[in-house]
């Protein structure tokens, strides 16, 4: 036990906790007098500050095995995790300064850094306390953030039934991690790896499993478990929503799959051939299957933008889970490189509906109508992220997917539900270019609604966002390896 | 047919478990879906307990730890939960489950 130790590997979730407090500190001290734009500016800048010294401190933790007793890990994953998520946090952070109108801007920004600690925890974390109590973290600001809006009812309603799933799925959580305790003895990874694999199946290892994954179903917003998420992004901010939808995605993934494979590992099962063998591979390819056909298929009959965002989450989720299937045998580069690219799109996806929101109204397809007159550089912006969400190369989900199929066909060719579940995808993407095609027809192609209407003034913070990753989506897709070769 | 200390306590701890998700899912009153919440939280805890208390003599206090922590995010849950329902409540002026149904699609 050395706490010098401890202390260098979590010098980025010290870095964000001091950030929220300096941002509220300085709020209640020097901001009391200020505008509300000012206050909203000194917030966003400090907690910048606090996103890029926190990305300072993941870089120089470097890489570990163990830290701590093996509390944490600093592994490879760990810091392209944290590194992904606290760039996410960034992107989030200038477009609140850009668009948001917040009656309470230093809590708005302070709690974004507190679920980004929690995020970045979530990354490291290699016990099972330690990942319940950053997953906790995570989710309580998140439902925070969910219900920031206090003037709308759909914004209270949204966080709202994102609580109720939340702690639910919570719940499941922790009583599946207190059946491992139970059967292994232990709440390190290595060690419930290690008792795992000389116990072999039980039904209680059953039990304790099946609620885990309903737990990472709900984080993941895979079907069944994805009620919370169109409700999510239609009525929260649409701040909120871009950090629910992008570096939340990115944590939880991290956190599951790091759970999964190397401490419950011995109890995979398979999915390469048809017989298969039971373990949790075969629920979470059906949780993949039902999240893929669910969410292309309840995509095509939305008319609210966020709606058809969310419903197309879910079928991301789907193949963000057949990545987690492929990542025991081809490793995590094609998962981390699907989430992430996937997050940087999302994230300018609401960072456009947020521009088009401030300039007035944002809710059904047709509102986009006519942005290409409007404003060219939104429309231009939105096409690459859809068509990067598409698929369409040479942009970074054309080849996001491109690895994660690779890899799930080498599992073991058409012979088993992992070929099965690419061809489904394969197929289903085609159903998902259509309500892409949709929207940008609206954006590219469609005249506004109305002949005189204003054009949409786009802030500087905000067009540092949609250049950024438009630019960063452009790039990843033509050097992928940038990214792969981490892992 | 006897039970076990362990088997007790694991029986008692599912039932507490069922208990509260069947409270959490068909109740229509948004304070008692998150009693249901914590009830399953706690049957979780009991759980932690059961196996430390009856697990190897030697072994190190890991479940109680994980419950003190537990308990301490469960309070936290809480708190965050109670906000929440007040501010549905300032728009709705009820916290009635089916009444929150602005949004669907």
């Amino acid at each position: 036990m050395n706490y010098l130790e401890l202390l260098r590997a979590l010098l980025p979730e010290t870095a964000l906790v001091v950030g929220a407090l300096l941002a509220l500190t300085f709020d209640l001290s020097f901001g009391v007098r200020q505008s509300r734009e000012t206050r909203l500016h000194a917030a966003v800048i400090i907690g910048t500050l606090a996103v890029v010294a926190a990305m300072f401190g993941a870089l120089s933790a470097g890489v570990a095995d163990a830290v701590f007793g093996g509390v944490l890990v600093l592994d490879e994953l760990t810091l392209a995790s944290r590194l992904g998520v606290l760039m996410l946090a960034w992107l989030t952070l200038t477009l609140t300064g850009g668009t948001a109108r917040l009656r309470h801007p230093a809590e708005f920004v302070a709690i974004v850094l507190f679920a980004t600690a929690g995020f970045t925890l979530m990354a490291a974390a290699q016990q099972l306390l330690v990942a319940f109590l950053a997953l906790e973290l995570a989710s309580l600001s998140l439902y925070i953030l969910a219900g920031f809006d206090k003037s709308r009812p759909e914004s209270a309603e949204a966080a709202l039934k994102y609580f109720l799933f939340g702690g639910m799925s919570a719940a499941f959580l922790l009583f599946g991690f207190s059946l491992i305790y139970g059967l292994t003895g232990s709440i390190e990874l290595p060690q419930i790896a290690h008792q795992l694999a000389r116990q072999g199946q039980s039904p209680l290892l059953s039990l304790a499993l099946v609620m885990v994954l309903v737990a990472f179903g709900f984080k993941a917003a895979a079907a069944p478990f994805h009620l919370w998420a169109p409700d999510v992004y239609e009525g929260a901010p649409v701040v909120s929503s871009a950090l629910i939808a992008s570096a939340s995605k990115l944590a939880g993934f991290t956190l599951f799959v790091r759970l999964l494979w190397p401490g419950f590992g011995p109890a995979a099962g398979s999915v390469a051939t048809a017989a298969g063998s039971p373990g949790w591979l075969p629920l979470v390819a059906c949780l993949s299957a039902a999240s893929l056909l669910l969410g292309n298929f309840a995509a095509l009959a939305q008319s609210n933008v966020r709606r058809l965002l969310a419903y197309s989450a879910i079928a991301h989720a789907g193949v963000m889970l057949l990545g987690v299937i492929v990542a025991g045998d081809a490793g995590l580069g094609p998962l981390f490189y699907y989430v992430f690219t996937y997050g940087l799109a999302t994230i300018g996806a609401f960072a456009v509906i947020a521009v088009v929101e401030r300039a007035g109204c944002c809710q059904k397809i047709t509102d986009l109508a006519g942005l290409h007159r409007r404003s060219p550089l939104l429309a231009g912006c939105f096409a690459v992220y859809l068509l990067s969400l598409a698929g369409i190369p040479p942009l970074a989900g054309f080849f996001g997917k491109f690895t994660v199929f690779a890899a799930a066909l080498n599992l073991g060719g058409l012979a088993g539900p992992a070929g099965w579940l690419a061809l489904l995808a394969i197929a289903l993407s085609a159903v998902a270019l259509y309500y892409y095609l949709v929207m940008l027809k609206q954006a590219l192609v469609v005249a506004p609604a109305d002949p005189a209407s204003a054009p949409v003034p786009v802030p500087a913070d905000a067009a540092i966002v949609l250049v950024f990753t438009a630019l960063l989506l452009v790039l990843l897709g033509l050097f992928p390896s940038v990214v792969l070769r981490i892992f | 047919m006897t039970l076990d200390p362990l088997q007790l306590c694991l029986l008692f701890s599912s039932a507490l478990f069922c208990v509260g998700l069947v409270g959490a899912l068909a109740r229509s009153s948004t304070i008692l879906v998150l009693l249901g919440v914590e009830l399953m939280l706690n049957a979780a805890n009991i759980n932690f307990i059961a196996f430390w208390r009856y697990g190897p003599p030697t072994a190190p206090a890991t479940g109680v730890m994980f419950v003190i922590f537990s308990i301490a995010v469960a309070a936290a849950e809480a708190a965050v939960g109670l906000a929440l329902i007040i501010a549905v409540y300032r728009h709705q002026k009820n916290i009635r489950l089916q009444e929150a149904s602005r949004l669907k699609g």
